[in-house]
């Protein structure tokens, strides 16, 4: 490898603004980089902390990014969220969803406006056993009863991959509509006529898929916590850690947007054996000789 | 013998597996904050993944062992 290395190709980080990289550094994790021309640093960075970030997003179900000021340093922001933070743009989110949900929200008994949204649960029966999965649509929408007002609807789809049709009033709940997590919890009882689906305590239980904006960096209940720990286990800790390591991660990409490579370009010459004199230490430092800042060939 | 999805099944399950992917992530973009040039950042992330993957083997050896109660 040459070690005649051109000054054009020294400092690409001081080719374009600085400040300007630094600012898109912070937002997306090397797109400061590509600013810069720096490509393939650029991808590893773009695709390395962003791949492990939204990875540990995946794998904790969406209830990954949240702050909770009530429970940080000052009242302000968590050191869990502090970590994923660094990630960029991508985490911020967070900071305004903590102020969209209410403290001790509750499920939904009836709707106010009708409702259309894909469905996966199960049918269960009065005794508590499946009869079935179902895959499908639900329409719900509000009607005036003999008491209030009810929430009725339907579902359409298969139940254990026969099409089937349930018609659905009474015992409605779901979950809130801002709320952490990509799925909502959704139940309601069947009093379809048809004698196969229907019976006696019949109910569907299940999910429907929650608008991104609704999801992302809303932090959860401690109930729902516990529930999601209880079923992922190690996973949602991995998938906490992931995203912490991406923001941490970030922090040396940026550092490295601004002042370049910390142990320089990676072909200085080596110091030899031949060349030192006895009085030079056993091992040289291979970071290069001049900073980047100061490689400026500026006469004193 | 074991069919395929069983062996992926398997493997899926244990969060250990995991670390392979976040190791070779963390070499990479280390390794990318601490030179330019792409050879050497591949050369330095591959010899920093094994250092990790040969550390926390050896630290999974020592724990197997200990597990036996010597």
């Amino acid at each position: 490898m040459s070690t005649a290395v051109s000054t054009e190709r020294r400092k690409p980080w001081e080719e374009q603004s600085v400040f300007v990289a630094l600012i898109l550094a912070i937002l997306v994790p090397g797109l400061g980089h590509l600013f810069q021309g720096r490509t393939l640093k650029g991808l590893i960075y773009l695709f390395g902390i962003l791949g492990l970030y939204l990875w540990g997003v995946k794998l904790g179900e969406g209830v990954v990014v949240y702050n909770q000021p009530e429970k940080g340093i000052g009242h302000r922001v968590t050191l869990h969220y502090a970590a994923q933070f660094g990630a960029g743009a991508i985490s911020y989110p967070a900071l305004w969803q903590q102020r969209r949900v209410k403290p001790n929200q509750h499920s939904l008994s009836q709707l106010s406006q009708p409702l259309t949204a894909n469905f996966t649960g199960l049918l269960v029966s009065g005794d508590g056993n499946s009869a079935g999965k179902l895959v499908g649509t639900v329409n719900f929408k509000p009607e005036a009863g003999t008491f209030g007002n009810d929430t009725v609807g339907t579902f359409n789809g298969t139940l254990e991959g026969q099409s089937v049709e349930l018609k659905l009033a009474g015992n409605f709940e779901l979950d809130p509509a801002v709320g952490a997590g990509y799925m909502r919890k959704l139940s309601c009882s069947v009093v379809s006529t048809d004698e196969q689906n229907s019976g006696p305590g019949k109910f569907i239980a299940g999910s429907i898929p929650r608008p991104l904006v609704d999801w992302y960096g809303v932090p959860p209940e401690e109930k729902q916590l516990q529930i999601l720990t209880g079923k992922l286990g190690k996973l949602y800790e991995l998938a906490l850690v992931f995203t912490w390591i991406a923001g941490l991660l970030n922090i040396l990409a940026i550092w490295d947007c601004v002042q370049g490579p910390a142990y320089g370009f990676g072909d200085e010459p080596m110091p030899s054996p031949s060349n030192s004199d006895a009085s030079a230490p056993a091992t040289q430092p291979t970071a290069p000789v001049t900073a980047p800042a100061t490689t400026s060939a500026t006469p004193l | 013998m074991p069919s395929v999805p069983f062996v992926l099944a398997q493997v899926s399950s244990n969060v250990t597996w995991y670390l392979i992917p976040l190791a070779m992530i963390v070499s990479l973009v280390y390794s990318a904050s601490r030179f330019e040039l792409p050879d050497r950042i591949l050369r330095r992330a591959t010899w920093l993944f094994l250092q990790i993957i040969g550390f926390m083997a050896v630290v999974f050896a020592v724990l197997w062992v200990l597990s036996f109660g010597v």
